[in-house]
C-alpha cells in the first residue's frame, strides 16, 4: 500500500489526540465555566502513563486508564474550590494550577526526572508489532512495512478513542445531564433555582474535562514515547482553547473541527514555516471579529443537516 | 603507383597524429567516470520560536558545507529543511515528513535532546540514519544503532574544563547555577555535580533559573554571599552571557566554568568585558592556529556576516562526516549509509580528530579555553 | 545580603507594578484581559534598544520613543482588535480576549523577525554609577527605577480621581452605559485607557532595559502571565491592587530564591493567585463580591 504514508497518518494521529483535548475544554466550557489548566490535567495523565509503564512494567491499557483516573480525580479536587470564581478568574486560576504543577514536575526530579523527562515510553505501535512479530506475524503479509504498519496502528487506537469520545459526549450532551450543563451555563441562577443541584454538575463537567485531557496526555505519551514538562506550557493550554474557541463553542463538533484545522494547517503551510505563527495569530484575530460563536454553530449544522436532507421543508 | 602511396602515407599519417593528439587533449578534460550520487537528505531545525538562533548557526554551518561537497561534483545533495519550532510534536511531524514523503537516505538534526528523543526512535523504527549535530544530553545514540551524533557530550566536556580550573587555581569550594527547565543545562548540571562531588569539592549552595529569565540578582547575591571560590554554570550562550555580565557587575569576581553552552562566541557578545575569565571546554576553538579551522572561519564570515560558533561548526563537519559515509556507502541506500557511517574512524574536521564509538557516541579531544582579551585562548 | 536582595526586589516589583497597571486599566474599563499586554510591554523595549544603541540618543528620548511606539500599537489594537467585537452582538469577553491572544502571537514573532533572537544588550550610560551605603551597593540605576515607577503610579492615581479625564474614565469604568447616558465619550475613554496602558507597558520595557541590560524577545510571555497574577492577587480593575501585587510579587520571588529554592521562582505568581483566590477572591483591593463585576 504505497499511498499509506506514515507522515499523513502521524499528522492525522495529532489531530486525534488534539480533538480529545479540545472536547476536554469544550465540556467544561458547556457548564460556563472556562478552564485552562487542561495542560495541567494532560500532563498528570502523560506522566502517570509514562511513569507506570517505565519504572513498573505496567501494561500500556492499564497506565493510559490509571492517567486518566488520576487526572479526573484532580479535576474533582480542582473543581471544587473553583465552584468559588467565575468568568476570567476562573480562567487564570485554572492556568494557575496548571503552571504550578508544571512547576513541581521539573523540581521534583526523584519522581519524574526533572527537565529531562521520560523517554523509552513504550510506543503503542512498536508494542504491538513487537507482540505480533513474536507470533509470528510480518507486516508485509499486509502489503505494508513496518513503519507503516506502526503508524497505522496507532492512528487506529486513537481513531477508536476519539469516536469513543465524541459518541459518549454526543449522546451526554442530549441527555439530562447534557441539559443540565446548558442550563447552568445559560443562567446559572434560574438553574439553581429550578432546583438543579449546580454544584454536582459543575464539578462532574470539570473532572470529565479532566479525565479527558488526561486520557489525551496518556495517549500522547505512547504515541510519541518521550515526555518532559515543556510538553505542558502556558503555550498548550492556550491551543486547546484556540481549538475549541475556533472551532465552536457550542457544539462538540466545534472542538474536533478546530483541532482538525489547527493542526493540519500549520503542517499544511511547512513552506512558509518563518511566517506560520504570524498567520496563525492573524487568523484568530480576523475568526473573533467576523465570527467570534467559532467556525462550526448549531445554525451550520442545521443548514448541512438540511442539505443532506434534500433541502425540501 | 609509388608517388600516390608516398601522398597517402603522409596524409594517413597527418590523420593518425591528428587522432593522437585529439586523443590526447580529450583525456584530461574527461570527467570523473562515475556519475555524482544524487541523494537526498534531510534536516530538522529550529527556524521559528525560541531557540531558532540556534537552528540559525546549525542550517548555516550545514549550508555551506553543502555548497562546498556539491561543487565537488561527488555527490549531488538535495537538502530539505524542515522547521520543529523546538517542539518534539513537530519534530516527530517533520521526521514523518521526510522520511515517508521526501523519501531522505538520511537526517541531520534535530536540534534538542527532547526532539531527538522522540525523532530518534521514530528514525530508528523506519531504518533512516540520523545524526545529531546539537545534541549533548545524555542516552541519545542509546536509542538505536541508526541514531547517531557527533556533538560532544557534557560528560566529556565538563570534566576537563573542571578538572583544569581546579588544579590551577586551587578550588575547594563551589557554587553550583544551573537552568533547571531545560534537559540540556539539566543534564550539564548533572554531569557537573557528579564531577564535583567525585573531584570532593565543598557545594556552599545550588542555585537554579529558568529559560528566558532577564533577571538573576536574587540567585547571585545569594552565591556571593557565601563566597565560593568558583561558580560552575551550566547554561545556554542567552542565559550565560546575561548571568556573566550581572554577577561581574555585582562584585563577584571568582573564576566561572561553564558547560557546553558557554563556548560561544555570543557570550562574549553578550557579556562584553564581563566573559574575561572563563573557563569551558569545548571540541569547537575558532582561533584555532590550523588552515582548515581559519578557511571555515573566513568562508562562515563572508557568507553570514558573524563568526561561526560551535553549533555551526558541528554542522558544517557533521554534513562532511555524513556525504564521505554515503560516498564510501557508494550509494543513496539507507542500511548501507547507516553501516558506512559507522565506521567513520579519525575523521579531520573543523573540530579536530573525530570517531564514532562502538554506540555511535562521540570520540574527540576536548580544548579547554579561557576567554582573555575578548576572545578565547587556550587554558593551561 | 538581606538588604541587597530587598533592593532587588523592590526594583523587580517596581517594574511588575507598572504592567501590572497596564493590566488593570484595560480590565477596569474593558472587563476583559488584554493577552498582548506583555507583547506590547516588549516591544516597547525593543523600541527603546534601538533608539539608544543605533540612533546614540540620550535615554529620554528612548522612554519618548517606547512611549509613542507602544500608544501607537494600543491604539491599533483597539481599534482592529477590539472595538469590532464591541459592536457585535453575542461576542462575548472569551472572543475578546482570544482576540488578544491572537495579536500576542502575531507580535511575538514579528518580533522575532524584527530583531532576531536571542539575548540583545541594552546599554545604560550611567550603568555603572553606584552608591555605598554602610554594606549596602546600590546603583543609580535602581533609584532611577524606583522614583520613575513611583512617580508613574502616584502619577496616574492623582490623574484619576483629579482630572476630568480621569474621572471620566472612572465614569466607563464603572458601568460603560451609564457614562455614556451622562454624555462621555465611551469610545474615546475605552480607547484612551488601551492607549495609556500600553504607554505604560512601553516604559516598564525601558525600565526592564535598565535594569537587567538584556532584552529578548521571549520576554512579553512571562511577564504577561505574571502581570495577569498580579492584578487577580491585587484585585482587578483595582489601581493600588497593581502597584501593591506587584511589590509583593517582585519581594516574594526575590526572597524565595534568597533563602527557599529557586527552582519555584516562577511558581510564585501563581501559587499566590491560588491561594488570594480561595481565600480573598477579589483580591487585596478588590471590591467584595455583591459589587464587584465578575
Amino acid at each position: 500500500m504505497e499511498w499509506l504514508n506514515p507522515y499523513h497518518l502521524q499528522v492525522a494521529s495529532f489531530v486525534l489526540i488534539n480533538a480529545i483535548l479540545g472536547v476536554s475544554i469544550y465540556v467544561t466550557l458547556s457548564t460556563g465555566q472556562l478552564s485552562l489548566g487542561n495542560a495541567g490535567f494532560m500532563s498528570l495523565g502523560a506522566y502517570t502513563a509514562a511513569l507506570l509503564s517505565t519504572q513498573h512494567q505496567v501494561p500500556i491499557p492499564v497506565g493510559i486508564l490509571a492517567g486518566s483516573l488520576l487526572a479526573g480525580v484532580a479535576g474533582i479536587l480542582v473543581g471544587i474550590p473553583a465552584l468559588r470564581l467565575s468568568g476570567v478568574y476562573l480562567a487564570i486560576a485554572t492556568l494557575g494550577f496548571g503552571e504550578v504543577l508544571r512547576a513541581v514536575l521539573i523540581n521534583w526530579e526523584s519522581l519524574t526526572g526533572g527537565a529531562v523527562g521520560v523517554a523509552a515510553i513504550p510506543q503503542m505501535g512498536r508494542v504491538i508489532l513487537a507482540w505480533a512479530s513474536d507470533r509470528g506475524f510480518s507486516p508485509e503479509s499486509l502489503g505494508l512495512q513496518a513503519n507503516q504498519f506502526i503508524s497505522l496502528t496507532v492512528f487506529l487506537i486513537l481513531l477508536f478513542s476519539t469516536v469513543l469520545t465524541v459518541t459518549f459526549f454526543l449522546r451526554l450532551s442530549r441527555s439530562r445531564v447534557g441539559r443540565a450543563y446548558a442550563a447552568i451555563r445559560l443562567d446559572e441562577s434560574a438553574a439553581e433555582a429550578a432546583g438543579i443541584p449546580i454544584t454536582y454538575y459543575k464539578v462532574l463537567a470539570f473532572s470529565q474535562g479532566a479525565l479527558l485531557s488526561g486520557f489525551a496526555g496518556a495517549l500522547f505519551a505512547h504515541s510519541t514515547s518521550y515526555v518532559s514538562p515543556g510538553d505542558f506550557t502556558y503555550h498548550r493550554a492556550v491551543e486547546i482553547l484556540v481549538f475549541a474557541v475556533f472551532g465552536g463553542s457550542e457544539h462538540i463538533f466545534g472542538p474536533v473541527f478546530g483541532a482538525a484545522f489547527l493542526t493540519i494547517m500549520p503542517e499544511a503551510l511547512r513552506f512558509i514555516s518563518d511566517y506560520r505563527y504570524i498567520l496563525y495569530g492573524v487568523l484568530l484575530v480576523a475568526m473573533m471579529i467576523f465570527r467570534p460563536q467559532g467556525v462550526i454553530d448549531p445554525p451550520l449544522l442545521r443548514f448541512f443537516r438540511r442539505k443532506r436532507n434534500g433541502g425540501a421543508q | 603507383m609509388k608517388r600516390n602511396l608516398r601522398v597517402l602515407s603522409v596524409i594517413a599519417s597527418l590523420l593518425f597524429a591528428l587522432v593522437f593528439m585529439g586523443a590526447q587533449k580529450a583525456k584530461p578534460a574527461a570527467k570523473p567516470s562515475a556519475p555524482p550520487i544524487k541523494a537526498k537528505i534531510g534536516v530538522i531545525s529550529i527556524i521559528t520560536g525560541a531557540g531558532a538562533a540556534y537552528g540559525e548557526a546549525i542550517t548555516n554551518g550545514i549550508k555551506l558545507a553543502r555548497d562546498e561537497v556539491n561543487a565537488k561534483g561527488e555527490v549531488d545533495i538535495d537538502l530539505k529543511i524542515e522547521d520543529s519550532t523546538g517542539k518534539a510534536e513537530q519534530a516527530l511531524s517533520a521526521a514523518q515528513k521526510l522520511i515517508n514523503s521526501e523519501k531522505v537516505v538520511a537526517i541531520l538534526g534535530p536540534t534538542l535532546s527532547t526532539e531527538m528523543k522522540v525523532v530518534g526512535p521514530e528514525a530508528n523504527a523506519s531504518g533512516v540514519p540520523i545524526m545529531g549535530t546539537s545534541n549533548t544530553a545524555a542516552g541519545i545514540t542509546q536509542i538505536g544503532k541508526f541514531v547517531f551524533r557527533n556533538s560532544m557530550p557534557e560528560s566529556q566536556a565538563i570534566p576537563a574544563s573542571i578538572g583544569a580550573a581546579v588544579k590551577k587555581y586551587h578550588i575547594k569550594k563551589v557554587a553550583l547555577l544551573y537552568g533547571n527547565d531545560d534537559v540540556f543545562t539539566k543534564s550539564g548540571f548533572d554531569t557537573m555535580k557528579a564531577v564535583t562531588e567525585k573531584m570532593k569539592l565543598k557545594i556552599l549552595t545550588v542555585e537554579e533559573f529558568q529559560k528566558g529569565q532577564a533577571d538573576y540578582k536574587a540567585q547571585l547575591t545569594k552565591i556571593a554571599s557565601l563566597k565560593p571560590d568558583a561558580v560552575f554554570c551550566s547554561a545556554l550562550y542567552n542565559e550565560g552571557g546575561v548571568i556573566l555580565a550581572q554577577a561581574r557587575k555585582m562584585g563577584l569576581k571568582v573564576p566561572f566554568v561553564g558547560g557546553n553552552g558557554f563556548n560561544s562566541p555570543k557570550v562574549i557578545e553578550i557579556a562584553k568585558g564581563a566573559a574575561e575569565g572563563l573557563i569551558v571546554a569545548t571540541p569547537w576553538f575558532g582561533d584555532k592556529n590550523d588552515p582548515k579551522v581559519k578557511a571555515f572561519v573566513a568562508k562562515y564570515q563572508k557568507a553570514y556576516g558573524k563568526k561561526p560558533d560551535q553549533f555551526a561548526a558541528q554542522a558544517y563537519d557533521a554534513y562532511y562526516i555524513m556525504t564521505n559515509a554515503l560516498k564510501a556507502a557508494g550509494t543513496a541506500d539507507r542500511a548501507k549509509l547507516r553501516d558506512s557511517l559507522a565506521t567513520t574512524k579519525n575523521f579531520q574536521g573543523v573540530l579536530g580528530k573525530f570517531s564514532f564509538d562502538a554506540e555511535r557516541d562521540v570520540v574527540m579531544q576536548p580544548n579547554v579555553l579561557i576567554v582573555k582579551g575578548g576572545k578565547f585562548a587556550i587554558f593551561n | 545580603m538581606f538588604l541587597e536582595q530587598l533592593i532587588n526586589g523592590i526594583t523587580q516589583g517596581s517594574i511588575y507594578a507598572i504592567v501590572a497597571l497596564g493590566y488593570t486599566l484595560v480590565f477596569g474599563v474593558l472587563d476583559i484581559i488584554n493577552m498582548a499586554h506583555g507583547e506590547i510591554f516588549m516591544f516597547g523595549s525593543f523600541v527603546g534598544l534601538l533608539v539608544v544603541t543605533k540612533a546614540g540618543a540620550p535615554l529620554p528620548v528612548a522612554f519618548l520613543a517606547a512611549i509613542v511606539s507602544t500608544a501607537a500599537m494600543g491604539l491599533l489594537l483597539e481599534r482592529f482588535a477590539l472595538r469590532p467585537l464591541r459592536t457585535r452582538r453575542g461576542a462575548s469577553h472569551l472572543a475578546s480576549m482570544i482576540s488578544t491572544i491572537g495579536v500576542s502571537i502575531l507580535l511575538e514573532n514579528l518580533a522575532h523577525k524584527l530583531f532576531g533572537a536571542g539575548n540583545h544588550l541594552f546599554e545604560t550610560p550611567f550603568a555603572e554609577i553606584s552608591f555605598k551605603i554602610g554594606p549596602l551597593t546600590i546603583y543609580l540605576v535602581q533609584v532611577v527605577i524606583l522614583v520613575i515607577s513611583l512617580l508613574l503610579m502616584v502619577g496616574l492615581a492623582l490623574w484619576l480621581s483629579r482630572s476630568r479625564l480621569g474621572k471620566a474614565l472612572r465614569a466607563t469604568a464603572e458601568n460603560l452605559e451609564t457614562a455614556g447616558l451622562l454624555g462621555v465619550d465611551t469610545n474615546r475613554m475605552i480607547t484612551a485607557t488601551v492607549v495609556i496602558a500600553s504607554a505604560m507597558g512601553g516604559v516598564a520595557g525601558v525600565l526592564v532595559g535598565m535594569a537587567f541590560n538584556y532584552i529578548n524577545n521571549q520576554m512579553g510571555l512571562s511577564m504577561g502571565l505574571k502581570g495577569l497574577a498580579i492584578i487577580i492577587f491585587g484585585g482587578m480593575g483595582s489601581v493600588y491592587g497593581a502597584m501593591a501585587g506587584g511589590l509583593i510579587l517582585g519581594l516574594s520571588e526575590t526572597f524565595m530564591v534568597a533563602y527557599g529554592s529557586s527552582g519555584y521562582r516562577d511558581a510564585i505568581a501563581f501559587v499566590l493567585i491560588i491561594v488570594v483566590l480561595l481565600l480573598k477572591p477579589q483580591g487585596l483591593f478588590g471590591v467584595a463580591p455583591a459589587e464587584a463585576k465578575r
